[in-house]
């Protein structure tokens, strides 16, 4: 593990550690003894049938959810006693949009650059480069699940995460939208950020360096 | 925290657990005798009277049970150690017993000596604004199937309330201060005869080994009951690290 | 690994009260665009106000001497559902999880909500004061003790509504729990709400400082206690 009194600079070249992580919801286990190691800039993609313990993975890794037994560390903060640090570092982007129905697309995220200290004049523009910019001013209650996702696309770009997680992003989306979540994974991965991704849809081309299967709550490697 | 932990330990071993029992058995006999036999009848409510040996100790063991609950929700969020949360969920199943039993007694008391059953005798009233607390901490442990996120939530609602209760009570006594009304019980030196006195200590102490006592049961059986889910469990998760004892 | 990939920022440069405001702004925002304490819980309080009196009336005098109760009464319901209405914006699209994910004090997303609550009942309670005045017949007395106890009575109830809010929605079928949650833990603000109001329409307005100090007792209280233990209701 990382020294915590390291906070500037962080030696992780390790952005996912988990050592052992079981998730259990009563007497149900989501995920059984996980060992999940992505380096830094490694884009790793999830595969697996529905149940097999993805989401609660992502989730784990999000600080959604606290691992019942095991630890671990992002981006070399402790996953159970530095969650704050992590969340500064890191976005996730699920079927879930997170927004607010009655606000316009401008607005939802004016409150997250006011809420974390972002610059609201980029809002036009990563509004323009999801191709959402005309309708910027209408509210999101009358937007396809596209449309919506777009928007999430829009302030994951504002915030710049170094950690990328998503889960199923492109479910329900149109082309349109599953172009703006192929961008924003290609940007993440030009730059050298880490993206963690489980989806049943072909990755991007030539992005993703490993396929990691999940099945029954464990990690079965595939590809190297 | 860790010294009181292995007290507990102690405490709730077999052997420990037995002699508690034994005591408690011991100490509810000697009450017993003791406020129906010895003590005298109350020279203006009678042989009634007798029935604040076994309320007070009650009403007493409510607020307790509720301080337990207090103490170990708090240390259930700064530790998310799980054993504390079995601790207070125990003592809020025990403790609410304990409340509705107090509530009822004081009905009971009160009928007799003031023609109804419910004055909204300061006292009795703030009990009965506990037991409401109380019955919402269950219900959301009832409601809750996420075992961390109920964890959590209660200790909260523990919190919270213990913290609310004794701003209740002064809310309520105040209140009533408008009607001038006497309470069933009043309490203070020279108004009650020695031997009612002792009577009542005995009560109390009795009646705070039967909590132990009970505390160590229900323990023992949260237990037993999570030893069978981890066994239930084995087959697809192999040894879990016990938790904590 | 690029310079770029390396994070400096340290915690969210924002302060703690300009995170609440911003939230606070937001549930307001969407709450004037909803209209629901106009559509809904006006409604309603007027609704209550005018059954309480077919069941207290005709008499005159019972229903004065219960005015302030029945009022209070009112603000008691208003109050639960204002804050379960302030959660339903949340889990929507489950923003909720968005603010728990976000390096957003947690703390800040309590007083946030609170506050907005506060002032949609206090919107609620002025428009409600005026109806009972109108049926029941009461007078408005000392009105600086008054608008001073549904002030600081409105504080209470948005503090305690605004802290378990987060259990009426996060789960299906937390409904019932709710209401039993927050109606014991604000019986101090009932009580003490009833008979500051009491004293200030009937002339004691000297008497009602007791009540009121109460009231602030409890608020200073339950938005001390909300903001230190908010985090670990949103926490998994």
């Amino acid at each position: 593990m990382h020294p915590s009194s390291e906070t500037s600079v962080r030696a992780a070249t390790v952005a996912i550690e988990l050592r052992g992580v079981t998730r259990l919801f009563g007497t149900i286990p989501a995920i059984v003894r996980a060992n999940l190691r992505v380096e830094r800039g490694e884009v790793v993609v999830l595969r697996g049938p529905n149940g097999a313990g993805k989401t609660t993975l992502l989730r784990i890794a999000a600080t959604a959810l606290s691992p019942t037994y095991g630890r671990g560390s992002i981006l070399g903060f402790d996953l159970e006693r530095e969650r704050e640090e992590i969340r500064l570092r890191s976005d996730l982007l699920s079927h879930q949009t997170r927004l607010y129905e009655d606000l316009s697309a401008a607005e939802n995220l004016a409150f997250w650059c006011r809420l974390l200290g972002l610059e609201a004049a980029g809002i036009d523009a990563a509004l323009e480069r999801v191709g959402m910019l005309e309708v910027a001013g209408e509210r999101v209650r009358g937007f396809s699940q596209g449309m919506r996702q777009r928007i999430a696309v829009a302030r994951t770009v504002l915030r710049r995460p170094d950690l990328l997680l998503l889960d199923e992003p492109y479910t329900g989306l149109d082309a349109e939208a599953r172009h703006a979540v192929d961008d924003l994974i290609r940007e993440a991965a030009r730059d050298g950020r880490t993206v963690l991704m489980a989806t049943h849809h072909p990755a991007p081309e030539a992005v993703a360096h490993r396929e990691l299967h999940v099945d029954g709550g464990r990690i079965v490697r595939e590809a190297p | 925290m860790d010294v009181a932990a292995r007290g507990l330990g102690k405490a709730t071993s077999r052997s420990g657990e037995r002699a508690l029992g034994i005591a408690a058995l011991v100490a509810v006999v000697v009450s017993a005798t003791l406020s129906l036999v010895v003590a005298p009848p109350d020279a203006v409510q009678g042989e009634v009277q007798r029935l604040m040996y076994v309320h007070v100790p009650a009403a007493w063991l409510a607020y307790l049970s509720f301080f337990a609950v207090f103490v170990a929700s708090v240390a259930y969020l700064k530790t998310r150690r799980i054993r504390w949360d079995r601790i207070a969920a125990a003592s809020a199943e025990i403790g609410v017993l304990f409340t509705a039993l107090a509530i009822a007694l004081g009905a009971l008391w009160g009928k007799p000596i003031w023609g109804t059953w419910w004055t909204w005798d300061p006292r009795l009233t703030t009990t009965a604004m506990l037991l409401l607390i109380y019955l919402a901490y269950l219900a959301v442990r009832r409601v809750v199937d996420n075992p961390s996120r109920r964890a959590r939530w209660a200790a909260v609602i523990g919190i919270v309330g213990f913290v609310d209760v004794p701003i209740v009570h002064l809310s309520v006594v105040w209140w009533r201060s408008l009607h001038q009304q006497a309470t069933l019980l009043r309490i203070g030196g020279p108004e009650i005869h020695g031997s009612m006195l002792t009577a009542l200590l005995v009560g109390v102490a009795a009646f705070t080994l039967v909590y132990a006592y009970l505390m160590t049961l229900r323990l023992r059986v949260g237990r037993l009951e999570e030893r069978a889910v981890r066994e239930a469990l084995s087959p697809q998760v192999g040894e879990l690290e016990e938790a904590d004892a | 690994m690029t310079a770029r990939a390396e994070s400096f920022r340290t915690r969210n440069s924002v302060p703690f009260l300009r995170q609440a405001a911003a939230i606070a702004a937001k549930d307001l925002r969407i709450e004037i665009r909803g209209r629901h304490a106009l559509g809904t819980l006006l409604p309603f309080a007027a609704t209550l106000l005018v059954s309480f009196g077919f069941a207290f009336g005709p008499g005159r005098d019972v229903l004065e001497r219960t005015a302030p109760g029945l009022l209070w009464m009112a603000m008691l319901f208003a109050a639960v559902m204002a804050a379960r209405r302030s959660y339903q914006a949340e889990t929507e699209d489950d923003a909720l999880e968005g603010l728990l994910l976000a390096p957003v004090d947690k703390a800040a997303v309590f007083l946030g909500k609170a506050i907005a609550v506060a002032l949609e009942l206090l919107v609620l309670v002025i428009a409600v004061l005026l109806m009972v005045v109108v049926l029941f017949d009461l007078s408005p007395g000392n009105p600086f003790a008054l608008l001073g106890a549904f002030a600081l009575g409105t504080v209470g109830l948005a503090a305690v509504g605004g802290l378990f809010g987060v259990v009426a929605e996060a789960e299906r079928t937390r409904e019932a729990v709710f209401p039993m949650l927050v109606l014991p833990l604000v019986t101090p603000v009932l009580i003490a709400g009833v008979r500051a109001t009491d004293l200030a329409t009937t002339g004691q307005a000297g008497e009602a400082a007791q009540w009121l100090g109460l009231l602030l007792a409890f608020d200073i209280v339950f938005v001390s206690v909300g903001i230190l233990v908010f985090g670990h209701l949103m926490e998994d």
